[in-house]
């Protein structure tokens, strides 16, 4: 009779703790999601994807290029360096990518290209189509480089943090900070030398990376601010790859000077 | 079947986005969205090159001297991407061009839509890369 009571208790506390211990029945009943992994368990972005685009909701650009939504900026620094820079007619500073010159991190992976991303457990690479950048980034814990001269992507490094692979990187030289100059002639949105930016990649579903931007500039704003977006797999692409992309090969009218006919 | 294909190829090349193409540059950069071309020509030359395509247009003037236009198109991988290739841009063939003329007043500018004589187009880039709207509030 007592052994009888005991498993009645048993079966009570079992139960309790059962309750107190699993989520609601609706929540067990959301498959967790069947993530690409590597052999060595890491979540698996090697393949092929569309450049990074926007949740609903947010601004979009009039270019494909994906640009920051202005909501999402923190305030800026009284008396900090100036975000918004006016053209000034002179077509170099107007437009540098006009002359070949780079798009610069994250202006170049919002860039509306293909991108194919190359794993190891060493390092991951991620290739744009767009000027055919290329960011070849750590995952062995080695610290920043030091030394170096501003870059225009920047120095990155990443690490797990569980299922979410952070990518942080410093060491940029000012810069666009994105296409905005695209949807607004008249000004470009400078990123300063302090910019440090923080991606953080996982897998939402399957076939899609949840993809934040952290933008920590205290030259130019009072706090980081960050912005989600999607990247989007494209094994489709994967056929073709990526195309070659020289962006000298037939530069016809650099600075809007084309030079007559050809 | 050769122009059902070519129909869903250009569906394709108008869907998702309509165009938006130009990346490596903006509008302003180079064409003056003030100058709106509307071109008829032979198409004597294509260049699938990057960072933007160029195509050459034979223009006959009224005096019937011939004046070549070059006009710039989207990068050629985004094309592809949309299902726009190459030879959809017929040497030889009589074409209409609709675009903006380059900022330097030559004879280049922005095409973004060849229509042959049948009515087939091909959407080499998109005039919504022009930036004529307001300066939006900050």
């Amino acid at each position: 009779m007592a052994v009888h009571r005991l498993s009645r208790w048993a079966l009570l506390l079992l139960a309790v703790s059962a309750l107190s211990t699993f989520p609601p029945l609706s929540a067990q009943n959301t498959p967790t999601p069947a993530i690409p992994r590597t052999t060595d368990g890491k979540p698996d972005f090697n393949g092929t994807y569309q450049w990074p685009t926007y949740l609903p909701g947010d601004e979009r650009g009039r270019s494909n290029a994906t640009i920051f939504d202005r909501k999402r900026f923190a305030p800026f620094k009284p008396g900090g360096e100036p975000f918004y820079e006016p053209r000034t007619g002179d077509p170099r500073h107007d437009e540098p990518r006009d002359f070949c010159m780079p798009a610069g991190f994250p202006a170049s992976i919002l860039s509306g290209n293909a991108m194919q991303f190359f794993q190891t457990k060493t390092h991951l690479v991620m290739v744009h189509e767009f000027q055919r950048n290329t960011r070849i980034i750590p995952l062995d814990g080695r610290p920043h480089r030091e030394g170096l001269e501003p870059m225009f992507d920047g120095d990155p490094v990443g690490k797990w943090d569980g299922d979410t692979l952070v990518i942080d990187t410093t060491n940029f030289k000012r810069w666009a900070l994105d296409d905005h100059h695209y949807t607004n002639p008249n000004e470009f949105r400078m990123h300063s030398d302090a910019l440090h930016t923080i991606e953080r990649l996982r897998w939402k579903s399957p076939t899609a990376i949840s993809y934040t931007i952290t933008i920590d500039d205290p030259k130019i704003f009072t706090a980081p601010w960050s912005q989600e977006f999607e990247i989007i797999a494209k094994p489709e692409w994967e056929k073709d790859g990526l195309f070659e992309y020289v962006c000298q090969e037939n530069n016809r009218c650099p600075g809007g000077k084309c030079g007559g006919e050809k | 079947m050769k122009r059902v294909v070519f129909t869903i190829l250009v569906i394709l090349a108008l869907s998702g986005g309509a165009g938006r193409l130009l990346a490596h540059h903006s509008f302003a950069a180079e064409f003056d969205d003030k100058q709106p071309l509307k071109l008829t020509g032979t198409l004597t030359k294509v260049e699938w090159t990057n960072p933007h395509i160029w195509y050459y247009i034979d223009v006959k003037n009224p005096d019937g001297s011939i004046t070549t236009w070059g006009l710039s198109g989207g990068a050629p991988g985004q094309l592809m991407r949309r299902g726009v290739k190459k030879d959809q841009l017929v040497v030889g063939s009589v074409v209409n061009v609709e675009g903006f003329r380059a900022k330097d007043g030559s004879h280049n500018g922005f095409g973004s839509k060849v229509t042959y004589a049948d009515g087939r187009n091909v959407f080499t880039a998109t005039p919504l890369d022009r930036q004529s709207t307001p300066a939006p509030a900050k």
